[in-house]
């Protein structure tokens, strides 16, 4: 039923996705896109400090590097990554979108592009509003739309600019994102 | 900008037929995804309703292609992005191209630049006492790119990463020597590229300057599929003299490319290849 998964989030969202990760089998049926807003010029450690504890492994992607199901595919740091037809990465330096490169929406909006009614989307806790109009055009394309529950997030600003421009299918805790995870359809 | 208007895989194959068949410029295999958002920013810049509007517009104006040529390209957006690939070429690379040799090694940057990595190769050049020791070359796809670097008006939109940028290179430089400020805009100072030899481009890079020693590709090939990439990689590679060197972005690979052989990977983290000798 799906084909990925995406996930967006900011500020105060480190430690709930490296608790999402760790709960992920290593033969997790699906590719996991991350795009996190990170410092642009630190191009070293994040994937690392990601990896610790991860179940599945995260790749840094090169341009034109083919998705396979199983791995995590975290945008590079100074580029957007964007989902290209044919199931590959494709990078780009264009200018940053919402102050972001890379930008959450420009990585949702090319995945639903792609994915369409197979596509998950998922936002975190951040601190602007990026993300929130690449989860609308996951659920406008007929994908499935996640937000973290505000009142949970450390910074709610990115969770409620979603909730306000989308109607989500789910506002979820972290534990329940990650049963949701545990049990997906595909 | 925001862009909130798309457009659909026909209506980019639309206008990629139009540039084809009426100006002989080939975008049949540039990445689709950026390529489309390119389009969708050129259409809502010049408020043009939808693909048929760029469409007509390109047909009835030649002077708009020159402006469109220069909006399809992205900007490089940075001064010395990647400030460590900055370093190892003026401490390892140009130290190495001109130490041999009696002409002056030829450096191209094939990217189509907007004038960045331009300008700050040239600064990097002045700060070793070289920029006249080696010939520039840089390629181009619009008229207006020219008038855009040789003005030194590139309208930096962020002080702060650039100055940063500049500092990790150079930490003793002082990087606002190197331009004047006039009525809250930027000027570079346009000495620094003077002697540069601008090649006019269609493209698929047809023309190249003959034996570089140094060939910059940076971030480019992103914009490409696979097969572009690699008939360009290969023409870089032919032009490239034995033992020179071909940069290319951070996130980019030669492997699995038609010309992997042709290059002994000189520095993992930059991406600099070093072209072998057969």
């Amino acid at each position: 039923m799906y084909k990925a998964v995406i996930i967006g989030g900011s500020a105060g969202s480190f430690q709930v996705i490296t608790r999402i990760l760790h709960a992920l089998p290593p033969n997790y049926p699906l590719p996991v896109l991350l795009c996190l807003h990170r410092l642009k010029h630190v191009r070293s450690g994040f994937v690392e400090a990601l990896s610790i504890k991860s179940g599945i492994p995260i790749i840094e992607p090169n341009d034109k590097e083919q998705i396979k199901p199983g791995k995590a595919y975290l945008a590079p740091a100074n580029y957007h990554m964007y989902v290209e037809l044919g199931n590959k990465i494709a990078l780009s330096t264009e200018e940053p979108v919402n102050h972001s490169r890379p930008s959450i929406d420009l990585s949702f909006i090319t995945a639903a592009q792609v994915y369409r009614e197979k596509l998950v989307g998922i936002i975190l806790s951040g601190a602007n509003r990026d993300g929130a109009y690449g989860l609308k055009k996951i659920k406008d394309l007929g994908g499935l739309a996640i937000v973290q529950n505000p009142d949970e997030c450390q910074v709610r600003t990115m969770t409620e600019a979603s909730l306000k421009m989308t109607p989500v299918d789910f506002v979820f805790n972290t534990n329940e994102i990650i049963k949701f995870l545990q049990n997906i359809k595909v | 900008m925001t862009i909130r208007y798309e457009i659909g895989i026909v209506d980019t194959r639309n206008v990629i037929k139009t540039l084809l068949d009426d100006y002989g410029f080939d975008f049949r295999d540039y990445a689709l995804t950026s390529l489309k958002r390119r389009l969708e920013y050129i259409i809502s810049l010049y408020a043009l309703r939808d693909a048929d509007g760029l469409i007509a517009k390109l047909k009835n104006s030649k002077d708009f292609l020159d402006q469109f040529l220069y909006d399809i390209t992205p900007e490089t957006t940075e001064m010395f992005r990647d400030p460590s690939f900055w370093r190892i070429l003026r401490d390892e690379i140009v130290p190495e191209l001109v130490k041999s040799g009696s002409s002056k090694p030829r450096i191209w940057i094939a990217s189509f630049d907007t004038g960045e990595e331009l300008y700050s190769l040239s600064i990097l050049l002045k700060e070793m006492n070289l920029l006249n020791e080696v010939n520039l070359y840089c390629n181009v796809l619009s008229d207006h790119t020219i008038q855009r670097i040789t003005s030194g008006r590139l309208d930096p939109k962020d002080m702060e990463v650039n100055e940063a940028n500049y500092q990790r290179f150079n930490e003793k430089g002082k990087y606002s020597s190197y331009y004047r400020t006039e009525a809250n805009s930027i000027i570079f100072d346009v000495s620094l590229i003077k002697d540069v030899n601008f090649i006019k481009q269609n493209t698929l890079i047809d023309e190249d300057p003959g034996a570089p020693k140094l060939i910059i590709f940076r971030n480019q090939a992103i914009y490409y599929n696979q097969l572009l990439s690699e008939k360009i990689f290969a023409k870089l590679a032919n032009c490239l003299v034995a033992g020179g060197y071909l940069a290319i972005g951070v996130k980019e690979t030669l492997e699995n490319t038609n010309v992997s052989n042709k290059f002994t990977l000189y520095n993992e983290a930059e991406r600099i290849y070093k072209r072998k000798t057969n």
